[in-house]
């Protein structure tokens, strides 16, 4: 296993080395001088030009790579330009309020989905089943900027149980922290726990209907651990895949979600960093966010091991 | 404006000297509640204490005088910080802060400035809250006119400090725009040793010598300000102050509705018209110190020819641009490339704006060359109000004029490359910066201007380059609004853009906020020589 690791992190390096070639040239390529943008319209082409000089953007770019390469390298990965200050220290001083609701959100969603959609399989064309189904597809198209702004007009504007924006702190109690929460974790885990729903369903109606699954049955084991042991188990692998992609993708909801409540994460940074053409924060945070990707890739892959004996890195494929 | 994202778009210039493309409004005229006084009812005993927060549409990251960039963050550096002179709440005249009086020297290049003796600095790191002397006026003009790249002060030379209370100003050449330069929150006094002792994070623990002191600056959630007891003026009503970045407009109006703050300041689109519809909020509107507007190409294709340019305001009505631009309100019509709240504003030269007369723009065309139409490249930056003013304007040329119109949309940066360098035919974008007239005339029609933004479309009159620079050389306020109101006749005789709106200022407040005054350059005053907001229960 250990070596399995091993040489999955090392075949990271050329996936997170085209990240940082195409992020690099991708900032470049949009429009809008980081020096005009910082400036503003009315700053004469003398501040403009001195700006650029300062900021470097006058090297060659062949320069401008090199250095940035050779930064990250050495884990300096430059100095926002936007926030006044190193890079990597910001993202990660983002990082905790972000994973606070994804994480919370993601958990939610596999608590709430994944039985869900267990109980839909074993229910398959019951009333349940139809219910379920119905508000798991309405889930899942629910565009997430649209669903937190009904969040807020019901739960906030109208009843006035919840607050509307922002982070709480715990100076003001648990209660701050947790309600503040409520509405963006709600928000980032309705597409995750459908989507978990959906594809629980699926894998679990393949499962069941199994030769070894009726047998199992037949031997008059235990209809719980039937479902729960043996099926369950192995309708596994597809969800942990989602759960995965889920995680990865989480990343992407919280930009929406966190611009909307306000929350002060890796989504309002991705965003100032891009209005600002920041483009160290814009490169840092593209990176960091390819870096979990390959993370979560890893560690599925791993699970994937566990949960399933018969899959097998070592070995050069199943047998 | 826009520039940036949306948000960041629309107010992005302004006092910084941003020309927004897309902003908002003109004058002082007032629409709806217009200002004064507004908020609660007006007629309760004021209230003590309190905290007032007010929502701000962009998330402020420079707050160092010399570094900010956009409207929402002068809001809170106004409430920090104190200048040398200031602007009456009504935009009309220049009147004092810092300095109690001022002398020009006859050949205009020269101020010297009397200063209170009264005012000391918030407590800081650096300095236990020591007094302001003309020392401080000296560093802080003089850094802002040799190291800060945002220009808002390049006609200073140097100060002389003369004493204590007493500063003269050398001016590279007489410019009488430099009073308005130092009202701008750029130019705020600032202590040399928070300056240097903070670095470049000196913003993020800005002190002044105005109404409140920052308590704590959080980036993109809040910064918070507490009442300075150490005020030179009148002592605030309120406790503090706290400014919450919501950057989503339905979610700012969301925010007043549950009390998250008391005061939402650029209210727009849908949002205006939610909180319009309760009557327990109270909406201010005024129009706004800014134009929107298409400048045609004074130097090459067929708008060069002034028939043409002539043709074209002939044949687009202006109110279906604000019907596209602005589809719940918000803007008011305007005509004139000078915003109705600017001093050097003239009515009298609307009615030499050609009318809109669909036949007589088809003769006059005809008569020009191109009785079967040609071309056009428009260029205009990459939001959908543009482009929704871009494509009625496009269709009022084909129906009209048979004019095919090409849109072109492109990020600010792009945009204002092109627009700078002449290469549009046309172009479409909005400005706004301060009352004086100079910051619009000088700004979009001096041939000295021609090759920046703001004159990218070449725009060269001898009579009014004359006009101009005299208005910049003369003192006396009054002289030169007449020098302005003859240079703008002259202007708009040559048809060069079609200004259509002027973006109006809106602000939504809860009834318990008390004593606001709404301006035109929609700067947020919470205490200064007029004003003292409260807020009840």
């Amino acid at each position: 296993m250990a070596k399995t690791i091993l040489k999955r992190v090392l075949q990271a390096i050329p996936v997170l080395f085209v990240v940082i070639t195409a992020t690099f040239i991708l900032t470049r390529m949009v429009p809008g001088d980081p020096a005009i943008t910082m400036l503003g319209p009315q700053a004469s082409p003398d501040a403009v030009a001195e700006l650029r000089e300062q900021l470097g953007l006058n090297e060659p770019m062949w320069k401008q790579y090199i250095d940035y390469l050779l930064g990250v390298l050495q884990g300096d990965f430059g100095w926002s330009t936007s926030y006044n200050g190193d890079v990597m220290p910001l993202i990660l001083s983002r990082l905790p309020a972000t994973l606070s609701i994804t994480m919370t959100g993601l958990i939610i969603a596999a608590l709430v989905g994944i039985p869900i959609g267990v109980e839909s399989a074993l229910h398959q064309n019951s009333i349940l089943d139809y219910v379920f189904m119905v508000v798991a597809l309405v889930g899942v198209s629910m565009p997430i900027f649209w669903l937190g702004l009904m969040l807020v007009l019901t739960f906030s504007v109208n009843l006035g149980l919840l607050p509307a924006m922002g982070m709480g702190t715990f100076s003001n109690g648990v209660w701050d922290v947790v309600s503040h929460m409520i509405l963006p974790v709600f928000c980032l885990a309705t597409i995750p726990a459908a989507t978990l729903a959906r594809i629980s369903r699926s894998s679990m109606l393949d499962t069941i209907g199994t030769d070894y699954i009726k047998s199992l049955r037949s031997r008059g084991i235990k209809e719980t651990l039937v479902i729960w042991k043996h099926a369950f188990k192995n309708a596994l692998p597809p969800i942990v895949t989602v759960l995965g992609l889920q995680i990865a993708s989480a990343f992407t909801g919280a930009i929406l979600t966190e611009t909307i409540f306000s929350w002060p994460g890796l989504g309002t940074l991705i965003v100032n960093a891009v209005n600002g053409r920041d483009y160290s924060l814009i490169q840092g945070t593209v990176l960091f966010t390819a870096v979990v990707f390959v993370v979560i890739n890893l560690v599925v892959d791993i699970i994937y091991a566990v949960i399933n004996p018969r899959v097998s890195y070592e070995g050069g494929g199943q047998n | 404006m826009s520039k940036l994202t949306s948000k960041r778009i629309t107010r992005r210039g302004f006092l910084g000297g941003v020309a927004m493309a897309g902003v908002a409004g003109a004058g002082l005229m007032q629409a709806g509640c217009a200002s004064g006084d507004s908020g609660g009812s007006g007629s309760s005993a004021t209230v003590e204490g309190g905290t007032l927060n007010i929502s701000l549409a962009s998330s402020p990251a420079y707050l160092d005088p010399a570094k900010y960039t956009g409207v929402y963050e002068s809001q809170i550096i106004n409430n920090v910080c104190d200048t040398v002179v200031q602007y009456s709440m009504d935009l009309s005249e220049i009147v004092p802060a810092l300095a109690t009086e001022w002398t020009v020297s006859e050949d205009g290049a020269t101020y010297t400035f009397t200063l209170r003796d009264d005012v000391v600095f918030q407590a800081g790191e650096y300095q236990d809250g020591r007094a302001m002397t003309a020392e401080d006026i000296k560093y802080s003009l003089e850094r802002s006119a040799n190291d800060s790249a945002m220009n808002r002060l390049d006609m200073l030379d140097h100060c002389n400090v003369i004493s204590d209370t007493e500063i003269e100003c050398v001016l590279t050449s007489p410019n009488s725009s430099f009073l308005t330069a130092l009202t701008d929150a750029g130019n705020a006094i600032v202590p040399q040793e928070e300056v240097e002792g903070w670095g470049d994070s000196f913003g993020e623990h800005l002190v002044g010598t105005g109404p409140f002191r920052m308590v704590q600056f959080t980036r993109d959630q809040q910064t918070e300000l507490a009442r300075n007891d150490a005020y030179w003026g009148e002592k605030p009503n309120l406790d503090g102050v706290i400014f919450k970045v919501i950057t989503d407009a339905t979610q700012s109006a969301n925010a007043l509705f549950t009390g998250d703050v008391d005061m939402v300041t650029d209210l727009k689109g849908e949002s205006l018209q939610t909180v319009q519809g309760d009557s327990n909020y109270v909406v201010d509107q005024m129009d706004g110190l800014n134009i929107a507007y298409i400048y045609m190409n004074m130097v090459n294709g067929p708008t060069a020819d002034q028939r043409v340019r002539k043709a074209i305001l002939m044949a687009v009505n202006r109110e279906d641009l604000i019907a596209a631009g602005y589809p719940y309100g918000g803007a008011s019509e305007a005509t004139l490339p000078l915003p109705k709240g600017s001093w050097g504003y003239d009515a009298a030269v609307e009615d030499t704006v050609p009318v809109y007369d669909p036949e007589g723009a088809r003769e006059l065309l005809a008569e020009a060359g191109y009785p079967d139409g040609f071309s056009l490249k428009y260029y205009t930056s990459n939001t959908t109000q543009r482009l929704d003013v871009a494509t009625v304007f496009q269709q009022q040329l084909k129906e009209n004029l048979n004019v095919d119109v090409e849109i072109n949309t492109n990020d600010w940066g792009a945009f204002s490359e092109i627009a700078a360098a002449g290469q549009a035919d046309i172009y479409a974008m909005g400005w706004s910066w301060y009352p004086d007239p100079y910051f619009f005339l000088n700004k979009l029609f001096a041939s000295s201007e021609i090759g920046a933004l703001g004159n990218g479309a070449g725009f060269n009159d001898p009579e009014v380059d004359d006009l101009l620079q005299q208005a910049l050389e003369v003192t006396d306020q009054d002289a030169r609004a007449d020098l302005y109101k003859q240079a703008l006749a002259k202007i708009v005789e040559k048809d060069p853009m079609l200004v259509y709106a002027t973006e109006e200022v809106c602000t939504g407040l809860t009834q318990g906020v008390q004593g606001y005054v709404q301006r035109a350059d929609q700067l947020v005053y919470v205490v200064n020589s007029e004003v003292n907001m409260s807020k009840s229960a």
